[in-house]
């Protein structure tokens, strides 16, 4: 018994010591969240607040009817997958050329850097001017060349729109891949590679047996962490399309951004965020899971 | 062995122009946007080449225009601001946090763990809806105070777990010894603990820094009027208002990214620490 209040007495301290965080975390996250919880089982448009009312379960299910939301649903899954697995494998590979002694090797990792360093509405910009079809340089140094007739519009036509904007996100995302598998490659020792080499490996064997083991659980979890990052992703896409041109890179943050501060229906644009709730606690069990099976390793 | 010492030269000079080339295309939006920012106004309009072809088409007017008719400083002075407060907030939050959490041990600390991973996969629209809601009761809209609070969150739980990491590395037996001299635990946390965590404050001082400077979501939410706008937004309506008006765009991105271009150059080893410590670390 004394023991216990004992310890009560010793972490009094620790619990002070968490009160401001804990303070912003509750008001600012977590009440909001359980509000938008709420608010997604209402009626409620900011337009008619008068009309707010409890519908229990009915913006879901008109949003599992709407073929517009899932068409959504399906292309943000596409849009995270992609970004994700390009993202991974040019990392990988800048990574793989990387961890070897050269010279200057510090400046080429800072100026990779950048594209992840620099504001995404700065960063759009420049890609606008880019893709443009009268002014951008993609397109006249493609029409000098020969490689196509007229401009791409890269912004303009929905079916390429939704490639290039994941192509943007692609080029703010790889660096994140690269520095950390460079980090986890370089903590590799060395003389594993020196004896497999003496043992007859080349290149590609020594990377599937030696290296891609070693690399395997930072992958899961620098994976998992962008997946997350990408699908809550709106920036990107907002700052370069708008979500148009005729809503094809909707995406479902997009979407709930123009349903609530725009259209000012709450109610549908929550429910909409619960469902990318639902997906981001799957992907949170899967990242406890990895993270544990790490730590037992 | 001459051959061989020829051969890993010539792969190393591949490699090399490789690289070059695969940056130099990587970082066009950049080069792009400081070659049509320092052309005069009209060559901008005019050439399309990536700098300018003549000296005479060289100039810094766009910055001035920028600068002047654009009242872009009034952006960058906010987002300078929101960024200065949010640093040192988030610290004052997550320092002693994140020492709470390594040093005492019962359920509360391990849920607080558990909890700030779930808190950095909450699909921020979710949130956002609610906060926009209560912050438009209590009238802070509208204010840098709107998004000073919503960043500070936002950082938080990164912070606490990074400076986690820090304190777990430093041995107890530092605060022990300075408390068998007579000093209280909390004493011994500011004077002991705390000055050898200065490379991981740097280092969430760095990340805040830098995710202040460069968001948008949540501003565009909460900020309206132009006198309070950060510089994001500013770039933002200024593409909105006048979006062909290339040059004097490419010189406003310009003043925005240089500072954050330089800071990356100078706060890389933090920065770098900071990416790796959630994946490497584990």
């Amino acid at each position: 018994m004394k023991k216990k209040k004992n310890k009560i007495e010793n972490n009094r301290l620790g619990y002070l010591m968490t009160i401001p965080a804990t303070l912003l975390i509750l008001l600012v996250d977590i009440y909001p969240l359980f509000n938008g919880i709420s608010l997604s089982l209402q009626k409620y448009n900011l337009q008619h607040p008068d009309k707010r009312r409890f519908i229990g379960l009915d913006n879901y299910v008109d949003l599992f009817q709407d073929v517009e939301f899932l068409g959504v649903l399906g292309y943000t899954f596409f849009y995270t997958i992609v970004t994700v697995v390009t993202s991974y494998l040019f990392g990988l590979i800048l990574a793989l050329i990387m961890n070897r002694k050269m010279p200057g090797k510090g400046i080429y990792r800072t100026l990779a850097l950048l594209p992840w360093a620099v504001a995404p509405s700065v960063a759009n910009v420049c890609w606008r001017l880019l893709f443009n079809d009268r002014v951008g340089i993609i397109n006249i140094f493609l029409m000098k060349i020969g490689a196509i007739d007229s401009p791409i519009l890269f912004l303009a036509k929905g079916d390429i729109a939704r490639y290039t904007v994941i192509f943007t996100d692609f080029w703010r995302d790889f660096p994140f891949m690269m520095i950390v598998l460079l980090a986890s490659m370089s903590s590799i020792p060395r003389d594993l590679y020196e004896s497999a080499y003496m043992d007859g490996a080349g290149f590609w064997s020594s990377f599937r047996y030696i290296t891609m083991p070693m690399i395997k659980g930072v992958s899961a979890i620098s994976t998992i962490l962008m997946f997350i990052w990408v699908f809550n992703r709106f920036d990107n896409i907002y700052l370069l399309t708008g979500g148009g041109p005729n809503k094809a890179t909707y995406t479902l943050p997009i979407m709930s951004y123009f349903t609530s501060f725009m259209r000012g229906n709450m109610g549908k644009a929550t429910a909409m965020a619960v469902v990318m709730l639902m997906v981001m606690t799957v992907v949170a069990i899967i990242y406890l899971r990895v993270m544990k099976s790490e730590e037992n390793e | 062995m001459k051959s061989k010492n020829t051969q890993k030269n010539i792969i190393n000079i591949v490699i090399y122009v490789i690289f070059a080339i695969l940056l130099f295309l990587l970082l066009l939006p950049l080069i792009s946007m400081f070659g049509t920012a320092i052309k005069t106004h009209d060559a901008a309009l005019m050439t399309t080449s990536l700098f300018p072809e003549k000296w005479a088409d060289l100039s810094l007017e766009n910055f001035g225009y920028v600068m002047i008719k654009m009242k872009f400083g009034k952006n960058l002075l906010n987002s300078a601001i929101v960024s200065i407060v949010v640093t040192l907030a988030c610290i004052f939050c997550a320092a002693p946090a994140g020492y709470a959490i390594s040093r005492f041990k019962g359920p509360y600390f391990k849920f607080y763990s558990v909890l700030l991973l779930l808190l950095q996969m909450f699909p921020i629209m979710l949130m956002l809806m609610p906060q926009y809601l209560i912050f438009t009761k209590l009238h802070i809209t509208n204010s840098l105070l709107s998004i000073i609070i919503s960043y500070t969150t936002g950082n938080l739980a990164f912070s606490i777990w990074l400076l986690k990491g820090f304190y777990d590395s430093i041995p107890m037996e530092l605060e022990q010894a300075a408390m068998v001299d007579g000093c209280t635990k909390f004493r011994a946390f500011l004077t002991v603990v705390f000055p050898l965590t200065l490379p991981g404050i740097a280092t969430v001082s760095v990340f805040t820094m830098l995710n202040a400077w460069n968001e948008y979501t949540v501003a565009s939410v909460f900020l309206k009027k132009d006198a309070i706008m950060t510089m994001t937004l500013g770039l933002q309506k200024f593409v909105q208002q006048n979006g062909a008006d290339w040059p004097s765009l490419m010189a406003a991105a310009c003043i925005a990214t240089v500072p954050a271009i330089v800071f990356v150059i100078f706060s890389q080893k933090y920065l770098i620490e900071g990416m790796t410590a959630g994946a490497v670390k584990g």
